[in-house]
């Protein structure tokens, strides 16, 4: 049995070095079960390397990882615990080749082994979900990017995850889809999913969260509630970060 | 006298966009195939000696000739796929060994390696034979055009490889991590999201290997193989008439490479996806 007040995440000292590169320098972390946290921080800082580093597409150069009690570095198949954590991209990346139905079909064949009736009814219930069932047919090319984004949240959501990433979602998306996602991302929040996201969306950080972390130059610069992290930063790095983000 | 008539909307115009034509509709030039192969059937019966003579002396040519390039062919996708995922591979032994194969393969001319299987190999198998007493070994006589198709794969499974190689890394570095990200392992994710789409991306250069093939299994005639090439020589030298033979055995090749162009042809435009 595990502790209920054990973090589902739980991060120590974690470094990561790209050749030259030393993209996280000692970061530790700790998130709890249904907790939303937002990471900022200019382009470059590690918070996507940190994302990353959480699911396994990076392997951190040193440091620990626990999540939902496997340690990352001796999990004998890292396939399971990436089964529990859902990831969505900038760039989305649904299956080009498939159409949407297929995008949510084809991991819960094929990792959870689910019967297609099952699966199917699993999969219309998630594109009702985020708002497009009548795009089961479609192709992704044939999306915009909005919905080609909520689409991607469905395909990670019909793992049935404990934990969603979500790597900067609105970032390559017009203006007037950001919403749009936002708003399935919050619907997420309240559910008492857990989340972590990558974002500069300063109203969505104010509505899903009460935990904002600053990250520069791979550490974690300042953690605090939203509104004393955006109104009174204590850091200047923060500060000039902010200064530059929200006079756009 | 002017009447004035509703103006008509010429709905092929409007639907209309260049590179949408219509995917079923017969490719225009067909026609170059039937033409030669109206060439070759008119030569035949204006003239049936020498003509038709050739084509009946050298049919069991072709047969070897298109037999050793579709076998040839169809087992090259395999160690084409497999060479291209060894050079794609993390794993540095891996790698190494593909790497090496390629380079080794693409350095020497297709010619001498086709010499090389048939005349050397066997010889290299019998002195291993004797050298270990093992009776079956020593004896070793390998079927000619097992030979052949063996030195055709060995070659063309090198460039395979390297088509392969590219058309998987085409394909945006994201569908592999998604597809990890939903717990695929990266074999599944390989067969169900990577390769269905690199082998869009790589049906035209294969489509041209397989041509080029096609053509280049007339070097089989040097190691005492009876094909199409070999079969006209043959023939030739039973009646000295080069003029005729050879122009046959051009067009007959002609024909052949025409049509498998048109099919290459047909099927890229049939699997065409838009990303």
């Amino acid at each position: 049995m595990k502790d209920s007040n054990e973090p589902i995440i739980h991060i120590e000292n974690i470094h990561k070095r790209f050749g030259r590169i030393h993209a996280l320098r000692g970061v530790s972390l700790q998130i709890q079960k249904g907790e939303v946290l937002v990471i900022v921080g200019p382009s470059g800082s590690g918070k996507s390397t940190l994302l990353r580093c959480i699911n396994q597409l990076e392997e951190c150069t040193s440091g620990k990882i626990i999540v939902d009690g496997i340690h990352l570095d001796s999990a004998q198949n890292i396939n399971a615990v990436r089964q529990e954590i859902g990831m969505v991209f900038q760039s989305f990346n649904l299956f080009a080749h498939l159409t949407v139905m297929d995008n949510l079909l084809l991991a819960q064949k094929v990792v959870r082994r689910r019967k297609k009736e099952e699966a199917r009814e699993i999969a219309l219930n998630l594109l009702k979900k985020v708002g497009i069932p009548e795009k089961a047919n479609a192709y992704p090319y044939h999306l915009s990017g909005g919905q080609q984004q909520r689409v991607a949240i469905a395909r990670a959501l019909a793992m049935n995850p404990r934990i969603m990433l979500f790597d900067e979602p609105t970032s390559a998306l017009d203006p007037e889809m950001i919403k749009e996602v936002l708003d399935v991302m919050l619907a997420l929040a309240k559910e008492g999913m857990t989340m972590v996201v990558v974002s500069h969306e300063m109203g969505f950080a104010r509505a899903a969260t009460n935990r904002i972390i600053f990250m520069d130059e791979g550490q974690i610069i300042e953690e605090a509630p939203p509104d004393i992290l955006f109104t009174s930063p204590k850091h200047e790095r923060t500060k000039l970060f902010l200064s530059k983000v929200l006079q756009l | 006298m002017f009447t004035r008539r509703e103006p008509k909307i010429d709905e092929q115009e409007l639907t209309h966009i260049p590179g949408a034509e219509p995917q079923n509709r017969l490719d225009a030039w067909w026609w170059l195939v039937a033409l030669v192969a109206g060439v070759i059937v008119l030569l035949s019966l204006l003239q049936p000696d020498p003509y038709w003579r050739i084509i009946l002396f050298v049919r069991d040519g072709i047969a070897i000739t298109v037999v050793i390039t579709v076998v040839s062919f169809i087992l090259m996708l395999f160690v084409g796929m497999l060479g291209g995922l060894g050079r794609i591979s993390k794993n540095r032994v891996v790698n190494l060994i593909a790497t090496l194969y390629v380079e080794l393969v693409r350095g020497v001319p297709l010619l001498v390696q086709l010499i090389w299987w048939y005349f050397a190999f066997p010889v290299v198998i019998q002195q291993i034979g004797k050298w270990t007493h093992i009776s079956a070994l020593a004896n070793f006589h390998a079927n000619a055009i097992l030979l052949a198709i063996f030195g055709f794969v060995f070659c063309y499974g090198a460039y395979m490889s390297e088509i392969f190689r590219a058309g998987i890394q085409s394909i945006p570095k994201g569908q592999m991590e998604a597809a990890r990200s939903l717990g695929m392992s990266y074999f599944q994710a390989m067969r169900h999201i990577v390769l269905p789409q690199a082998i869009r991306v790589i049906l035209p250069p294969v489509g041209n290997e397989f041509i080029a093939l096609l053509k280049d299994s007339s070097l089989v005639s040097a190691v005492a193989l009876a094909d199409l090439t070999r079969r006209g020589r043959e023939f030739m030298s039973a009646n000295f008439n080069p003029i005729e033979v050879w122009t046959m055995i051009a067009l007959l090749y002609l024909v052949m490479t025409l049509f498998a162009a048109r099919i290459v042809n047909y099927i890229e435009r049939r699997t065409k996806f838009e990303r």
